[in-house]
């Protein structure tokens, strides 16, 4: 809660940072965010089964069962146990959206959020929102307009409205394999995709934004995966797209990456028939 | 009717046209065989150094001169499925214009002598690429303006001889990357004002970088590929949108460098509505993997190590070569097989070859013919070509 004279305000957002045994690195970017952004959002720190050596000073959750520990919570499951455990201690209603950062999402030292808060409240179609990463070819498509509606968003740092989680969470049972994401696909190949087709079937659409760029740091994988206690960097990519590909096909019955773009960019059209005042925002 | 045939099949089926590249006469054979059989259109897309008039003394396929090819062609397709098409047409994409460092002037005139002869000989479509510049760097408006007089130059060529030739546009750098959207957009536009301004039929065709990339025997460009790279708009967003930049224009997309893709990637090419598509080294190669079984077969491993030892030692394999690349010795030969084919030490290889084989009742150019139809018709399965009969 935000204190402005003797009244307590309600910060919009809640973030959500994922840390698995970098510690430094999960502190830098949580400080960081608080400097400039402290007024708009509550900072939450998962554990993704970090070596307890290794857990970041600011931790507020910690995925700690034997499963976790050995090969970690990854994006979705981590992001999963976060909004399941918000949603369960009945904070979700607290906050208007939810930031979801990897640990290696790097941004410029100033402030942010309230760009992002803008582009939400001028855009109420907009269910999840990406800040744009200056590595991403997405930025040709944001020379002229700094936010268009897109069919596939690199996961990382999805700002995702409320009631959009509200539309699609699994409510019975939330925990770290189902609340928001498919956490069934371990590596995630794929359920972003997932995900944005789910959006787009609830008249959400999915931004990215220019107003706001940031880096991925890749370093960390490629570098530190011994750290991390993940695969060195090749293997991971090979059993990311192994493992998604098998997904797609369990469950979609697709049997290429292709399917799975065909059908997200079918609900993408649709969303575009049925809200044609914003058009202007298609690419 | 060439125009309006092709408008008919791709208008009428969920197809992807193949354009393939004539690498050998048994490939030639094949192609043609294939097109007759399944009744489907193939373009035979010959570069200028594959084949090219006699001024500049053929190519390196069969040796033969573009009329040769034409001639050959045109006789043994007794269906009228082959398109002949010139691929890659424009100012020094002869190593000749290279060689003796031609001017702009002299190149253009060169290559416009080249194109004069193709559709003399009876080529249908033109490709026209003037993106090679060996003087420097050359602005998209100077690319522009290149094709529009060369475009010009061959349509004026066919109609004084009553002909009709249909063309194919675009530059491709095989960056197995993709080009910007807002730069076809523009070329498309001026390309079609110049052609309504000048009452000459537009292109049928455009090239786009979809990402593909062909190297050693791979497809290393992102379109099989289904994770990102850096600063490249992936092609899951670029593919469509660039379609819908061909359809707002009334053309087709034409993709380049197809080879080597896996079948569940090239089953999607017809299903994304590309329109064409372009293979050519792998055939050569099949050829040569071909080649190199049956002397295996036939218990001929001395002509086995004299034909690696050509093909390695031409070098053609350089240019196909991965940074990082762990090709042995014989499989750069095998990249560079179908560069040697017309050279004597292959003939002279060939016909010892030929002789084993005749003992042993085999047809060698039959055998070699059917390894490269079943590569071929690979891509008439994936490409949706085998049901339009």
């Amino acid at each position: 809660m935000l204190s402005v004279g003797h009244i307590k305000m309600k910060k919009k957002i809640a973030t959500l940072i994922l840390n698995r045994n970098l510690p430094i690195v999960t502190e830098n970017l949580y400080e960081q965010i608080l400097k400039y952004d402290g007024n708009n959002t509550d900072i939450f720190v998962i554990e993704s089964g970090s070596d307890d050596a290794l857990k970041c000073k600011y931790s507020y959750w910690h995925a700690d069962w034997d499963e976790a520990r050995s090969h970690g919570l990854r994006y979705f499951q981590g992001m999963n146990y976060g909004l399941a455990n918000l949603y369960k201690s009945k904070k979700l209603d607290d906050y208007s959206a939810f930031f979801l950062l990897a640990n290696d999402i790097v941004f410029e030292k100033k402030p942010f959020m309230q760009d992002l808060l803008d582009v939400l409240d001028e855009h109420p179609k907009v269910g999840i929102l990406s800040p744009c990463s200056e590595d991403w070819g997405e930025k040709f498509f944001l020379k002229k307009d700094n936010v268009k509606y897109f069919w596939t968003v690199n996961p990382g740092a999805y700002l995702i409205k409320k009631e959009l989680i509200y539309d699609i969470c699994d409510k019975k049972n939330p925990s770290e394999k189902n609340f928001l994401f498919d956490g069934s696909n371990f590596r995630g190949y794929g359920v972003d995709i997932e995900m944005i087709s789910k959006s787009y079937a609830n008249e959400w659409a999915v931004a990215i934004t220019s107003k706001i760029m940031m880096n991925e740091n890749d370093s960390f994988l490629l570098e530190q995966s011994d750290l991390i206690k993940t695969e060195p960097y090749d293997e991971h990519i090979k059993l990311y797209i192994e493992e998604g590909l098998e997904w797609m096909k369990t469950k979609f019955g697709f049997n290429s990456h292709w399917s799975m773009q065909v059908y997200v960019k079918s609900f993408y059209d649709e969303f575009f028939k049925m809200n044609p005042n914003l058009l202007n925002y298609k690419i | 009717m060439i125009n309006e045939k092709i408008k008919r099949v791709l208008n009428n089926n969920r197809c992807t046209l193949l354009g393939v590249g004539p690498m050998s006469k048994n490939c030639v054979d094949a192609a043609i065989e294939v097109s007759n059989y399944y009744e489907c259109p193939i373009f035979l897309i010959a570069s200028r150094r594959q084949i090219d008039s006699a001024e500049y003394g053929g190519g390196y396929v069969e040796n033969w001169k573009t009329n040769d090819f034409a001639n050959y062609v045109i006789k043994k397709d007794k269906k009228g499925m082959i398109i002949l098409s010139r691929d890659h047409g424009g100012p020094w994409q002869n190593e000749n214009e290279k060689e003796n460092n031609l001017s702009l002037k002299l190149a253009m005139d060169s290559s416009k002598r080249s194109f004069e002869c193709d559709i003399m000989s009876g080529f249908q479509k033109i490709h026209i690429d003037p993106s090679v510049d060996i003087h420097g760097k050359i602005s998209v408006e100077n690319v522009l303006d290149r094709i529009c007089e060369l475009y010009e130059f061959c349509w004026e060529k066919s109609k004084n001889l009553g002909t009709e030739i249909i063309f194919e546009i675009g530059t491709e750098e095989q960056s197995g990357s993709t080009n910007s959207q807002e730069e076809l957009d523009y070329t498309l536009e001026k390309l079609n004002a110049f052609c309504s301004n000048n009452k000459i039929t537009p292109p049928t065709f455009v090239v786009i970088q979809g990402g593909t990339k062909v190297m050693e025997t791979r497809n290393v460009g992102t379109f099989g590929l289904p994770i990102r790279v850096k600063n490249e708009i992936p092609p899951e967003i670029q593919l469509p949108k660039m379609l819908e930049i061909c359809d707002q224009h009334h053309i087709f997309m034409k993709a380049h460098n197809t080879d080597y893709l896996s079948n569940e990637a090239l089953s999607w090419y017809p299903k994304l509505g590309i329109h064409a598509a372009n293979i050519a080294p792998e055939f050569g190669v099949a050829e040569t993997i071909g080649i190199l079984d049956l002397l295996k077969s036939i218990e001929r491993t001395d002509l086995i190590d004299t034909f690696l030892e050509i093909s390695l030692n031409s070098k053609k394999w350089d240019k196909w070569m991965l940074n990082d690349t762990v090709a042995t010795d014989e499989d750069k030969a095998i990249i560079a097989g179908h560069y040697i084919f017309s050279t004597e030490d292959f003939k002279t290889l060939k016909k010892d070859a030929m002789k084993t084989c005749n003992s042993k009742n085999i047809n060698m150019d039959n055998f070699l013919k059917k390894c490269v139809k079943e590569s071929i018709i690979r891509y008439i399965k994936c490409f949706r070509l085998d049901t339009l009969k």
